[in-house]
């Protein structure tokens, strides 16, 4: 036993140098297939079916979207119409409701008129802070 | 000759290597992290073009609690990867708002040009399930200018 003295070279250790080296590989691994989810957008909370509240029509500000992407807008029983576009709702928004707190967003929106024209209004409306929107399809 | 280090010889034990000991255990600390944190998708995302609206605002609600709903601009609604005839979607969504203590937010994915009527269709289904928390999933604008009173 005395005789076997351990003369050789080799490490009896474990490298430990390359673990790193593994582990920053897996880890960019992760990192570049990770997806992270896209949830956001607009909110907004629908009523409640045959939840029909009267309003009186000096409190609705009437907004029709139309299939060209502009917005004819009416106040209350007003038969005034003006056509803007849906940017310019946030800027009309701020004005009237100033003078009427009360006020509501009723959005009618043409069945033919494409789904970004409704969300460019409702962008401009949730700008201008309002909360009470009601969304609706426009009947001819 | 001059003597290598003026004559100061080095007699400091500290090594001049970085320890790379513990450079495994750092990597695999931000490893593990981003294994806990990665949530995988459960269904694939359809083809659609996403609306613009700067007043985008991320959804604060556990992932469990969202449901997708993918409108196509043909008019096709798809749930969970399966087309679903539009007249289903209440009945789809329904048991899933229950099971979620009436709070699933329903990320309602419509193709920017589809035409509203089929986006008032969905409205009309969630309605009619109960579900009433809908967010128009849009991309975030970046205004150039902003028009700001």
């Amino acid at each position: 036993m005395a005789i076997l003295n351990k003369k050789s070279k080799i490490s009896d250790e474990i490298p430990s140098s390359s673990m790193a080296d593994i582990a920053f590989l897996l880890l960019i691994f992760f990192l570049v297939t990770t997806v992270f989810p896209r949830d956001r957008g607009l909110r907004v909370v629908l009523p409640e079916e045959a939840e029909e509240v009267e309003v009186s029509q000096r409190n609705i500000l009437h907004i029709h979207v139309w299939p060209d992407g502009l917005v004819r807008l009416t106040r209350g029983e007003s038969t005034d119409v003006s056509v803007i576009t849906p940017r310019q709702v946030e800027q009309v928004w701020r004005t009237e409701v100033g003078a009427n707190p009360n006020l509501i967003a009723g959005v009618k929106t043409h069945p033919e008129a494409a789904h970004r024209y409704m969300i460019q209004v409702l962008d401009a409306l949730q700008l201008a802070g309002a909360s009470r929107i009601s969304l609706q399809l426009l009947e001819e | 000759m001059a003597l290598k280090g003026a004559g100061f010889e080095r007699k400091s034990k500290a090594s001049d290597k970085i320890p790379s000991s513990s450079l495994a255990d750092i990597a695999f600390l931000l490893l593990i992290f981003f294994m806990v944190t990665t949530v995988f998708r459960s269904e694939s995302e359809r083809p659609i073009e996403w609306p613009e609206a700067a007043a985008t605002q991320q959804i604060d609600e556990k992932r469990d609690n969202i449901m997708y709903v993918w409108l196509e601009r043909n008019g096709d609604v798809y749930m969970n990867d399966r087309l679903i005839p539009m007249e289903d979607v209440a009945t789809m969504v329904a048991p899933a708002w229950e099971q979620s203590g009436r709070r699933l937010v329903i990320s309602l994915r419509a193709d920017a040009l589809v035409p509203y009527r089929h986006v008032d269709l969905v409205q009309e289904q969630l309605k009619r399930s109960g579900a009433v928390y809908v967010v128009f999933a849009t991309d975030l604008e970046r205004r150039m200018t902003r028009e700001r009173r």
